[in-house]
């Protein structure tokens, strides 16, 4: 397979990052007013919009769990986020699995227990891919159960990481994703260390897969850091106003 | 967003349009106050974000490409024109009522029509090989107010063989942009009418009416929705009211593009960076 250069001789990324040096994260929370808690998260070019909706009364009573909350996530893909037009259909397998992905990272984490007989809605929009768009996913997300209030033991923080070339490199985007680079996802709890989720794709040899791991871990601690801010940022605001 | 209403607060919305005052203290003919960005996604040939003061948000994206256009076979008309496709998701992220397949009948409807009024109005609208290929968002959460932002159009050029100029400073904006109709939505409550109904208010409405208009006052389409009827005599004061409305529109549409283009121009003349503040805007 011919392919662009992915790693310049100085040891440059495509887009001139870095190996361990993230994109431009920007993020902001209570972007919507229907919404009980939303956020907004660019991570460079992929933008990602979150929606939590709830606890609230669960829309099928077949589904009611007696002593906890359920979890809903669903995924939607804007026609123009991607290079190429292409409309996806709702039951689209890819949207299902990158849907069901948040779903289990969140599952335990949120404190569901304290919600009983009630549903949690979680509606995602991607509007821009540029790469790592289940790493967005699940960051947004977590902004956003923050925002709408929902007891959870800790933040959730993702970060991709892959092997590039001859160097493990972290958040891919679009080009090195698509070059046939093995790229890690890992979801962690960045107090305890605990990882929610790992997924790969293609593969991968296994004596750099702990490197890879390391520097996905490290990801996800920055990661940490500037969510951490919004938030914080965000509350404190509040506090501010309210104590006018 | 609500989906009953009671008497009492019929009653009251009835009233207060009769008198033309409104809950919100609009009088009939009134919109909310408009936001409109440009150039918000930067993947696109060119998108909008149109914001109505606490309720609608639309993100509209228009993306050009190279595609198949369709040719009559007799008289091998159409072959120096594009086509345009429509597309309107309304998110389940802005109201419950779209989760799941419950926002499909809107989109359908939206999305035809959308089509309708769009690709019959704008013969012009052709670029010679190059197809454009809008694609719009609508998170509709309040009143259905669509304005379609179809003057934001930025196609990068194409030539006959194929040959697209990859160059983002190298692009001009589509012929006959001029031409693209804009949506006024009026809502029948009671004997009169009002335009840009808050969700209560569409609640209250027994008929609407969409009427696509463009900048010479032409009708490019007309459109009746909900199950109540309109008299052949409030129809024709309608679609009059719709008239003038839309034109005063497009003005105002205009002044805000020009204004912000403006601005940017300014911004790169300076060696400033143009910073979008797409949803960061509060």
């Amino acid at each position: 397979m011919s392919r662009a250069e992915l790693l310049s001789p100085e040891g440059l990324r495509i887009d001139g990052r870095r190996p361990a040096e993230l994109r431009k994260i920007t993020s902001t929370t209570c972007v919507l007013s229907q919404a009980d808690g939303s956020a907004y998260l660019e991570h460079g070019n992929t933008k990602v919009l979150a929606a939590v909706y709830g606890p609230r009364e669960a829309r099928h009573r077949a589904l009611v769990l007696h002593d906890r909350a359920i979890l809903n996530v669903e995924l939607n893909v804007a026609p123009f986020s991607t290079g190429e037009r292409r409309r996806r259909s709702k039951n689209d397998k890819r949207l299902l699995e990158m849907a069901s992905f948040v779903k289990q990272t969140f599952e335990p984490v949120v404190i569901a227990t304290l919600y009983p007989r009630s549903q949690i809605d979680i509606y995602l929009q991607v509007i821009q891919h540029d790469g790592g768009t289940l790493q967005a996913c699940i960051n947004a997300t977590t902004m956003a159960l923050i925002d709408a209030g929902i007891a959870m033991t800790d933040y959730v923080c993702a970060c991709t990481a892959g092997w590039v070339e001859r160097e493990a490199a972290i958040d891919l985007n679009y080009i090195e994703e698509s070059s046939d680079t093995s790229e890690v996802t890992i979801a962690m709890l960045p107090k305890s260390s605990k990882i929610t989720l790992t997924q790969m794709e293609s593969r991968l040899h296994v004596d750099k897969l702990e490197e890879v791991f390391r520097l996905a871990g490290e990801g996800c601690k920055q990661m940490y850091e500037v969510m951490d801010k919004t938030i914080r940022d965000r509350a404190e605001d509040l506090a501010r106003k309210m104590a006018v | 967003m609500p989906s009953l209403i009671s008497p009492a607060e019929r009653d009251y919305i009835l009233k207060g349009i009769d008198c033309n005052i409104r809950a919100d203290g609009r009088q009939r003919p009134d919109y909310r106050e408009v936001i409109l960005e440009t150039g918000v996604i930067s993947q696109t040939s060119g998108s909008a974000r149109i914001r109505l003061a606490g309720g609608t948000d639309v993100l509209v994206s228009v993306k050009a490409d190279i595609g198949p256009v369709l040719v009559d076979p007799e008289t091998g008309e159409g072959a120096d024109k594009g086509q345009i496709i429509c597309n309107v998701e309304c998110a389940p992220s802005a109201s419950q009522q779209f989760e799941g397949r419950g926002a499909d009948e809107l989109n359908n409807e939206l999305t035809q029509m959308m089509t309708r009024f769009l690709s019959h109005n704008t013969t012009s609208l052709s670029t010679s090989s190059t197809s454009s290929t809008p694609a719009s968002n609508s998170n509709g959460a309040g009143g259905i107010n669509l304005i379609p932002k179809t003057e934001v159009q930025d196609l990068g050029d194409g030539n006959f063989d194929f040959e697209v100029l990859d160059d983002a400073e190298d692009t001009e904006v589509v012929e006959g942009r001029e031409d693209m109709p804009i949506c006024v939505t009026l809502n029948k409550i009671g004997a009169r009418h009002i335009v840009d109904a808050s969700p209560l208010e569409e609640l209250c409405t027994e008929a609407k009416l969409v009427v696509a208009v463009n900048r010479s006052g032409e009708l490019c389409g007309l459109q009746k929705g909900q199950d109540g009827g309109i008299e052949p005599s409030l129809l024709l004061e309608m679609i009059q009211f719709g008239k003038t409305l839309g034109q005063t529109l497009i003005k105002q549409l205009d002044a805000k593009i020009k204004a912000e283009a403006d601005a940017d121009m300014i911004k790169r003349q300076n060696g400033q960076p143009v910073v979008k503040l797409g949803f960061f805007a509060q």
